[in-house]
């Protein structure tokens, strides 16, 4: 059904259909509306799910780890400093393989302190063997979360679905909630592989020596590697269910005879496609590749779709702090070696802190490298803050 | 559910924590371990830190535990074990023994947050702290645990602050029963573990588990250690059952700090040249301050 | 090596332990120790093993059992050992001695009362044994001879079986009838007893050599020695044997108003509490004082709560004598100078000190000897048998133990050097090299973990009053309530055995110690034990102890 909801209160009551046994969450905004509305839908009695009210994310991750080894379909959300403070839970999480669902609302890192939108956040654990999907805007927030419970069972890996804080948790768009029963029929109730029950004893998180631990990091890289099967098949099969496109690996947009493709994630791609089709209008062609699949990430998609294109500009809202964007050197990496030297692509940083990207300095940077590479460059950087020495 | 006085008071040998696990001989923590896991018996799961016990009882492709164990980290046991009481819960399972194990880190330091969060929302699992004082598994270092003048390698000149009351601050966060135990009376433990386990509600039992290796002295003086600490008053033995300090076990015989100390490597530098240092005295009116607060 | 599960999951079924065995450098052996009572017994009983199970499986049949099976004689002993295992137990140095005599006598009553048997261990052997003397050597040796299956005859000079037990103890000490019942029990494993026959005297020992394999002289040492005093040869003067074996006979001896004993042994004892009883003032006279005097601590105690008068120091010098009859001792008071050949102070007399003791019988219970009439073996210092080191006399096939080799000595010692003999016996017929078990070592109470106990009361037997004591021959200890013993037999602390305290089963870190179906007790696994020496540490009975690995 339709309806004009703010992003959260979507994510909240899809996420409530996907029924969670177990739920636990510490609040920090902007993840603040779906764990209250989850807490209501609970509290009337529309969901039956334990509903945990932790004294930290360290204790919320703890939680639905815990529930997950226990047989449990279980969910958590967080941001910025909550998500780095359960950074070791979620290591963990993904070495015992459990198949938790985490909503990341990004936000900003302290220091300094920062309650807006980048995806700092959700990058710093890049690596830590999390399917991690970025949402396009509110209607993608909420199908993503019913097709990751899916993939996560699935696969046996734990999926972060990334949603831009503010931007897309506080804002009001129509978005087309399902009904219970389309997600009952596409869901299937949980049947855990391994948990702990008396009935059948087992072990979970064990000590492991030098002997074995490199296997359990070969087997979790690959596993994660074929995980992009599942992905494109969920995403497929939602389409099937629901009748819309959503999720997936990569998407594309007025690729074909495009000049200069941009590429990007998060809802700055709404932007981005406005962009482009007014830039058609005056006759540019520019193309968007928007990577909603970041972990794994999706490197012969993108060779495939970009193989042809000499000028790349990779627009991403996070940054390495000493080398640079990050987006854009796995971008860098999709191409062989031999394939790099003629093509450019430049790196772009925007967005930082909440810092808004007007159009103005989205077609700047097309017409910076229509002219020239640029190797790193932060958007919109306002100069007159800076002082000569830092500069 | 209620037990009688004889269920109670019997001794469990079940083996379910069993041989095979990379233990010191004569470690206090695997028999307290293992009393532990029998008193609960197989309908049980364990939620268990990093530390000593994990390292050594979880190996691949051999961990000791018969029952099923759930270890992610050093700090989470009772987050753990309170995520897993709400999937029995929602799941509608049960009913089913929890128990959280850790050690002094993580309960009383890098774990305090997590099990202060479990014992005021009242998850229904057991918490059992083994106490042995210090940091072992990382190298016998101070902890909030670790006694007036011991030595540890970060305290190599003797610890120079009390332990931390924990039986007492789990008792003030409401909690309907808490213990105090040691591994040399096991059927006081046993008991306890299994009082514990009938009661519904967060419980805590704290268990003085000595580390021949972090204390210095042979791994047969551990039953004898903990007797000593019990007859000088230096751990005092109680339940608090809904608030109320009872069933305070009383001292035999008291013994003089000294007959304590001497046993143990780690206050070796309290007697330079057979004479006590002052601290010794400080130790003393600490043992004297429990045997008058709890009537030892 | 096994595929890597799915998150490093295990299933903790199929988990192959870790071996730690090999981490050993000790290792925990189950050493079984001689506990001090069986080392001081003098007949070896085997006291932890029958107070255990009295204390475990509270069955007096088996405690009766295991007891009979060196101690034919339960409840005679139970009544008049002098209890060295007492003064041995470990126990003593906790709080005190188990009462390990009143259990005995309590374990032996019921055997009695409850008509309980001596089982033969092997039977059907063609071989014949000669017994002399039914005392308790000779008994005890027919006993075992009878139990490994020999054709065994005892030959009794008196008139009834028991030697010094019938003839010398008096009934309020030890009532005839257990004794009966004893022997009794004792004989129907078979053996054929004879009375009234004197071998020396009414057959030629070397009939006996001749028409038995073996021989056993247990003839004790009945031979009454006065001193050497005028007046010795009156009619009312008796030496101690004499009046001993008349009164327990059942004869009623006149002896007057006055009586006084002279000695200060076992014999004096009962010499002066027999006369208090048939109603004569008593006094003991003695030369020396009570501290070297050889009785039982037990037998003095009770003869002077029964007013027997002592009189120490004093040494009679003549009987005075009217009309042939004694009416009264001149003595001689002592002093005691440096000690003499016996170890014991010499007395010396001092001159001047004669004074006149009335008497109207007296009895010289000073000294006994064995009665070699007919019987020609070697001696030590014309004194006891010589034997050699497995107990046979200076001639071949013929053994001997009991008083007539060793000196007045106790019914337990006659009862072991029966049992020796009976060994010694079967080793001789078979042409055996005297096959003789090493003894474990003996555990002392230093080696014991005593921590689990508590201090508590032992059980005491109380006598009835000295009003009715001496009314009656009657014994003077009632018996004794047999739930008591059992509390008693708790407080046992088996020394150097297992007694299931479940300790090193409950206290072992690694699970090592399992329960042994085979001897019910507990074993070690030694795949995974690390020998960290806690079960050895909490042993309360040292059965336990750290040996090095090799």
């Amino acid at each position: 059904m339709l309806k004009q909801i703010e992003g959260s209160h979507a994510v909240a009551e899809c996420v409530a259909m996907c029924r969670p046994n177990v739920i636990s969450a510490y609040p920090i905004t902007p993840q603040t509306h779906i764990v209250e509305d989850l807490s209501m839908i609970v509290g009337q009695g529309k969901l039956d799910a334990e509903f945990i009210n932790v004294e930290s994310e360290f204790a919320a991750a703890s939680v639905v780890l815990g529930a997950s080894a226990a047989g449990a379909r279980a969910y958590s959300a967080t941001s910025s400093q909550g998500l780095l403070l359960m950074c070791e839970v979620i290591y963990c999480i993904a070495g015992m393989r459990l198949p938790i669902v985490l909503t990341c609302a990004n936000r900003a890192i302290s220091a300094p302190l920062s309650i807006w939108n980048d995806q700092q956040d959700s990058m710093a654990l890049r690596d830590a063997g999390w399917i991690q999907l970025h949402a396009e805007d509110n209607q993608e927030a909420a199908d993503l979360h019913i097709q990751a419970f899916k993939i996560a069972e699935q696969t046996s890996l734990p999926v972060m679905v990334c949603m831009d804080g503010f931007i897309l948790t506080h804002a009001y768009e129509p978005v087309d909630i399902p009904e219970p029963k389309q997600v009952d029929h596409f869901l299937p109730p949980y049947a855990p592989k391994n948990i702990v029950d008396p009935r059948s004893p087992k072990g979970i998180g064990l000590f492991a020596d030098p002997r074995f631990y490199l296997e359990t990091r070969y087997i979790l890289h690959r596993a994660m590697e074929k995980s992009e099967e599942t992905i494109k098949a969920v995403s497929a099969d939602f389409a099937k269910t629901f009748g819309r496109n959503s999720g997936g690996f990569i998407k594309t947009y007025k690729l074909e005879d495009a000049n200069l493709v941009i590429v990007s994630m998060g809802s700055v791609v709404g932007t981005i496609k406005e962009l482009i089709d007014q830039m058609e209008e005056e006759g540019k062609k520019v193309g968007l590749v928007q990577i909603c699949s970041y972990r794994p990430f999706p490197r012969h998609e993108i060779y495939n779709v970009l193989k042809d294109k000499m000028n790349i500009v990779v627009l991403e809202k996070s940054v390495s702090l000493g080398r640079g964007g990050i987006l854009a050197s796995d971008v860098r990496w999709s191409f062989p070696r031999a394939e790099k030297r003629d093509r450019n692509i430049s790196s772009f940083i925007a967005g930082l802190g909440g810092r808004n990207i007007p159009m103005d300095d989205l077609r700047y940077m097309v017409e910076k490298v229509e002219k020239e590479p640029v190797e790193l460059e932060f958007l919109g950087l306002k100069k007159e803050l800076i002082s000569g020495k830092d500069l | 559910m209620e037990q009688s006085a004889e269920e109670l008071n019997k001794i469990e040998k079940k083996d379910l924590f069993t041989s095979g696990h990379r233990a010191c001989g004569g470690c206090g923590q695997a028999l307290a371990a293992r009393l532990v896991a029998d008193a609960s018996g197989e309908n049980t799961i364990a939620c268990v830190a990093t530390g000593c016990l994990e390292v050594f009882s979880s190996p691949y492709p051999d961990p000791s535990w018969r029952i099923p164990f759930l270890h992610s980290l050093f700090e989470n046991a009772a987050a753990v074990a309170s995520g897993v009481e709400a999937a029995y819960k929602a799941l509608n399972k049960g009913p089913i023994n929890i128990i959280a194990q850790g050690g002094d880190g993580s309960t009383a330091d890098i774990g305090f947050q997590c099990i202060s969060g479990m014992f005021e929302r009242g998850h229904n699992v057991l918490y059992v702290c083994y106490d042995n004082e210090a940091y072992m598994n990382t190298g016998v270092q101070r902890s909030s645990f670790t006694p007036l003048g011991a030595r540890t390698s970060t305290t190599p000149m003797g610890n120079k602050t009390r332990k931390k009351n924990m039986p007492l601050l789990a008792a003030d966060h409401g909690i309907p029963y808490v213990a105090t135990a040691t591994v040399d009376d096991f059927r006081d433990l046993q008991r306890k573990v299994k009082t514990a386990l009938s009661i519904e509600g967060s419980k805590y039992i704290h268990i003085l588990a000595p580390c021949p290796l972090g204390w210095g002295h042979h791994g047969e003086l551990t039953v004898k250690i903990c007797r000593l600490a019990k007859d000088t008053g230096l751990f005092p033995i109680y339940e608090i059952i809904n608030g109320k300090v009872t069933n305070v076990g009383k001292i035999r015989t008291k013994l003089p700090v000294e007959e304590y100390l001497k046993l143990q490597g780690r206050f070796k530098h309290l007697f330079k040249k057979g004479r006590p240092s002052p601290e010794v005295a400080e130790i003393q009116e600490i043992a004297n301050q429990n045997i008058e607060r709890f009537n030892l | 090596m096994e595929k890597l599960p799915l998150g490093l999951v295990i299933d903790l079924q199929q988990v192959v332990p870790y071996k730690t065995g090999s981490w050993r450098t000790l290792l925990p052996v189950n050493i079984m120790q001689t506990p001090p009572c069986t080392h001081a017994c003098p007949a070896g009983n085997d006291i932890r093993g029958f107070l255990r199970v009295l204390a475990e499986k509270e069955d007096y049949k088996e405690a009766w059992h295991v007891l009979t099976r060196t101690n034919p004689l339960p409840a005679t002993c139970g009544r008049v050992c002098p209890h060295p295992c007492e003064a041995g137990c470990n126990r003593r140095d906790f709080d005190s001695s188990v009462a390990i005599n009143n259990s005995e006598r309590c374990v032996g009553d019921y055997g009695l009362e409850h008509n309980l048997e001596h089982k033969k261990l092997v039977s059907g052997r063609n071989e014949k044994i000669a017994v002399v003397g039914s005392g308790p050597a000779g008994l005890s040796c027919a006993f075992h001879l009878a139990k490994r299956g020999f054709k065994v005859k005892i030959f009794e000079a008196s008139g009834e079986p028991g030697g010094w037990m019938r003839y010398g103890i008096p009934p309020y000490r030890l009532p005839n009838y257990i004794l009966k019942q004893e022997i009794d029990k004792i004989l129907r494993l078979g053996i054929e007893l004879e009375c009234n026959v004197k071998v020396g005297v009414n057959i030629p020992l070397d009939q006996l050599t001749r028409e038995y394999n073996a021989v056993f002289l247990g003839v004790g040492a009945q031979k009454g020695l006065g001193i050497d005093v005028p007046g010795k040869d009156a009619e009312n003067v008796y030496t101690g044997v004499d009046f001993l074996k008349q009164v327990n006979s059942g004869k009623w001896m006149e002896i007057g108003k006055d009586a006084v004993v002279i000695g200060g042994g076992n014999t004096a004892m009962d010499c002066a509490r027999v006369s208090k009883r048939l109603g004569a003032n008593v006094s003991v006279v003695y030369r020396r004082t009570r501290m070297e005097m050889p009785a039982i601590t037990a037998e003095i105690d009770e003869a002077m709560e029964e007013r027997i008068m002592f009189r120490y120091h004093t040494n009679p010098v003549k009987l005075v004598t009217d009309e042939g009859r004694v009416v009264g001792i001149l003595s001689v008071q002592m002093e005691l100078k440096e000690p003499d050949a016996s170890g014991r102070a010499r007395p010396v007399p001092i001159t001047g000190s004669e004074a006149f003791i009335p008497a109207d019988t007296v009895i010289m219970a000073t000294g006994q000897a064995v009665d070699y009439d007919g019987i020609d073996v070697q001696t030590v210092d014309s004194q006891w048998m010589y034997t050699n080191e497995h107990l046979m006399t200076s001639m071949e096939g013929v053994f001997a133990g009991g008083d007539a080799v060793v000196g007045l000595e106790t019914v337990a010692l006659a009862i072991g050097q029966g049992a020796r003999a009976a060994s010694a016996i079967e080793d001789y017929i078979e042409g055996n090299i005297e096959s003789s078990l090493a003894q474990p070592p003996v555990i002392y109470s230093r080696d014991l973990n005593t921590y689990y106990y508590q201090k508590q009361k032992p059980f005491t037997k109380e006598a009835v009053s000295i009003h009715t004591r001496l009314k009656n021959f009657r014994e003077i200890y009632p018996s004794f309530d047999t739930k008591d013993i059992i509390e008693e037999s708790k407080r046992c602390f088996s020394c150097g055995l297992c007694f299931h305290c479940n300790n090193c089963y409950m206290y072992c870190p690694d699970n090592a110690v399992k329960m042994s179906s085979s001897t019910g007790g507990f074993e070690f696994d030694l795949d995974f034990c690390k020998g960290c020496g806690l079960c050895a540490k909490e042993c309360p009975c040292h059965y336990i102890q750290m040996t090095l690995e090799k």
